[in-house]
């Protein structure tokens, strides 16, 4: 699984791009984050692929002039601000952010779909998501 | 059976053998599995004492200053550090700064908490302050920048800390809530709880034998004292509270942290670790108590009412909180701390090393803290406004099988943006309001079933005004019908109602840098 941006320009963004490369690759892409407006859209989805069968669903976004940009990090922790409170634990849908043995936070990034609500419910702020121009 | 309350050890005994270095002392912690495997007579016998420790947010926290004099002097009557205003109504250069006062540029980002952790780590802070200039302290503004070095005193004075325990909280609305208690996910979606449970100071000497003025304690890494019972104190229910003092110049930030709770406000992480002396049974027992039996309520937050008449979902133990999952019926809910537990347990082991080193030593308290008292809510003189008082009450409504042009014409009429939808019980069953109705006419619907809004926000005639406000400024709505407990529309209220009526009412913003615009 990769996470991706896709950025639409406004002479793509009414065009229905993602549904008919789901369609044809029937692959499936699951939208972490969207923000489209008239002038353009802007994508955060992870794709369910690896390989070339995931080279072949990029290089369809980009033959219908949708920019492609790879994700590397999800969430970046500043472990020195982290206290291992726990306000973000409990919030976390899909567990990866939990307590290991010692009560120390840990984080399983393979599990994160960057849903950011652990972002404010941070105390410290020790939580951003980089590239998002989020706190 | 042996007399629990028989004096095993005194003060001055414990304080002869950490002199000699041959006190023992374990933290809470091992003290349970001690008595677990030996029995609590041993494990008194034995044991001298047993350390604890807590991290948490603490709200009523403080630190009192001395800034010193400038030349020419200045009688500040306004002060601010890092933009966040000190409380000023004491002599010319002492001020209070609480750690939830926000600054007034980076508002709930940046607070009290936050310039005492600046401070504790070394880091300048700006300071400025006004007046209006006297004979004898002629200045009217200073700006400059200190550092804790810099000023006379600073003396951290917390007011509450430390609470013995604390309710657990959880949302049944179906929106997230930004609480005090941190993010509260909709339908019943997470639960959050604070505190130690069995490393929690008051908590292992919940009968306050050895507690009270005087006992020295770990405060923010460095030597504090407790100096009395803190504020809303209620040991008759289990829920004891700390008033703490200690210097400030001598404590470490990994031990005070600057927090900000979303939409909420700030506040500071205090690190307390309070020595247990094993005078008697009766308090061996009690340091030996565990997760499993300590116990607190589960609130739901969603009722905004006085903490204490929040529903309570259930009574759960530290431990079933701790476990990560709470079942609601067959429901099972993540629930997370919002202390630390990994710091807690730390700060016993600081505490105990201390101990174990000879670098401290047990005082006798002069007074125990009080073992009765109960919390009294705050009384409101005369009746304040309800829904009931201002709503209107011959409410036009409307049919689902309804023309939407003949509802229009309804609207026009009588000057109106809100049409409660009623079935032939009066029931409601949806609302259209004049956007309903200008977007359906675009959009060439009929009738006004198919248009209105089938989840409808009401009030009670009883809520509050201020909470009914809210309630429409979460929403983004304008008005809300009023229904009685058989959903019968009686009435409706608008925002236009509120600011018409309630003069000098206040609506608080969220998210603004402007709090009470």
């Amino acid at each position: 699984m990769v996470r991706v941006r896709l950025i639409y320009s406004h002479e793509v963004v009414d065009k229905p791009i993602l549904a008919s490369i789901i369609l044809r690759t029937g692959v499936p892409v699951n939208i972490l984050e969207a923000k489209v407006n008239a002038q353009k859209g802007e994508l955060i989805v992870s794709i369910s692929a690896a390989g070339d069968k995931l080279r072949e669903i990029l290089d369809l976004f980009r033959e219908e002039g949708v920019q492609v940009q790879e994700i590397a990090e999800t969430l970046r922790i500043d472990w020195d601000r982290c206290v291992a409170c726990g306000a973000c634990v409990s919030p976390c849908p899909t567990g990866a952010l939990k307590f290991g043995e010692d009560w120390t936070l840990e984080y399983d990034e393979s599990k994160c779909i960057v849903c950011k609500i652990c972002v404010t419910a941070c105390p410290l702020r020790a939580i951003s998501v980089p590239g998002t121009g989020e706190i | 059976m042996r007399d629990e309350g028989e004096r095993l050890r005194a003060i001055d005994e414990i304080n002869e053998k950490i002199k000699r270095g041959d006190a023992v002392v374990l933290t809470a912690e091992e003290m349970i599995k001690l008595v677990e495997s030996s029995g609590l007579e041993v494990a008194a016998k034995e044991v001298d004492v047993v350390t604890t420790g807590t991290f948490g947010a603490m709200c009523s926290s403080g630190v009192f200053l001395n800034l010193g004099h400038s030349n020419p002097p200045i009688k500040m009557v306004r002060c601010w550090l890092n933009d966040v205003p000190v409380y000023k109504g004491l002599a010319a250069v002492d001020g209070y700064l609480g750690a939830t006062a926000m600054s007034e540029t980076r508002g709930f980002e940046y607070g009290g908490g936050h310039v005492i952790e600046d401070l504790v780590s070394g880091k300048e802070v700006i300071l400025r302050a006004e007046s209006y200039g006297t004979d004898c302290y002629p200045r009217k503004y200073i700006e400059t920048a200190i550092t804790l070095e810099d000023i006379n005193q600073a003396v951290l004075v917390n007011p509450r800390n430390c609470y013995q325990r604390y309710d657990a909280a959880t949302n049944s609305s179906d929106r997230v809530l930004y609480t005090y208690m941190g993010t509260l996910l909709p339908n019943y979606g997470n639960i959050t709880f604070s505190g130690a449970g069995q490393l929690n100071p008051l908590c292992k000497d919940p009968n306050y034998e050895t507690i009270g003025l005087g006992t020295r304690i770990f405060l923010g890494g460095g030597i504090g004292y407790i100096i009395g019972e803190g504020t809303q104190h209620s040991p008759g229910a289990g829920y004891g509270t700390l008033m703490v003092k200690g210097d400030l110049k001598k404590m470490n930030s990994r031990y005070l942290r600057g927090a900000s709770f979303h939409k909420y406000g700030t506040t500071l992480y205090v690190g307390i670790g309070v020595p247990i002396p094993i005078v008697n049974i009766r308090v061996a027992r009690t340091a030996a108590l565990r997760d499993d039996e300590i116990f607190v309520n589960i609130r739901d937050y969603a009722i905004p009412s006085r903490p204490d008449l929040r529903p309570i979902v259930k009574r759960v133990s530290y431990a079933e909180l701790r476990s990560g999952k709470v079942y609601l019926g067959d429901k099972g809910i993540q629930s997370s701390s919002l202390s630390s537990y990994k710091v807690a347990r730390e700060i016993a082991e600081v505490l105990k090393k201390w101990i174990l080193e000879g670098i401290f030593f047990l005082t006798e308290p002069i007074e125990t803290l009080p073992r009765e008292g109960e919390l009294k809510p705050l009384k409101v003189k005369g009746r304040e406004l309800t829904v009931g008082d201002i709503m209107r009450r011959n409410v036009i409504t409307a049919k689902p099988d309804e023309d939407i042009r003949d509802v229009a014409i309804k609207l026009v009429e009588k000057g109106i943006d809100h049409l409660p939808v009623v079935d032939d019980e009066g029931k409601l069953i949806g609302i259209v309001t004049s956007w309903d109705l200008a977007k359906a006419i675009a959009r060439g619907k009929r009738r006004v079933e198919e248009i209105m809004t089938r989840k409808v926000i009401t009030a009670f005639e009883n809520e509050s005004i201020d909470v009914v406000a809210r309630r429409m400024a979460q929403y983004n709505i304008s008005g809300v019908p009023v229904v009685n407990r058989m959903n019968h529309v009686i009435g409706i209220i608008t925002t236009n109602d509120i600011s018409g009526k309630v003069i000098g009412g206040k609506v608080y913003g969220e998210g603004k840098t402007d709090l009470f615009s």
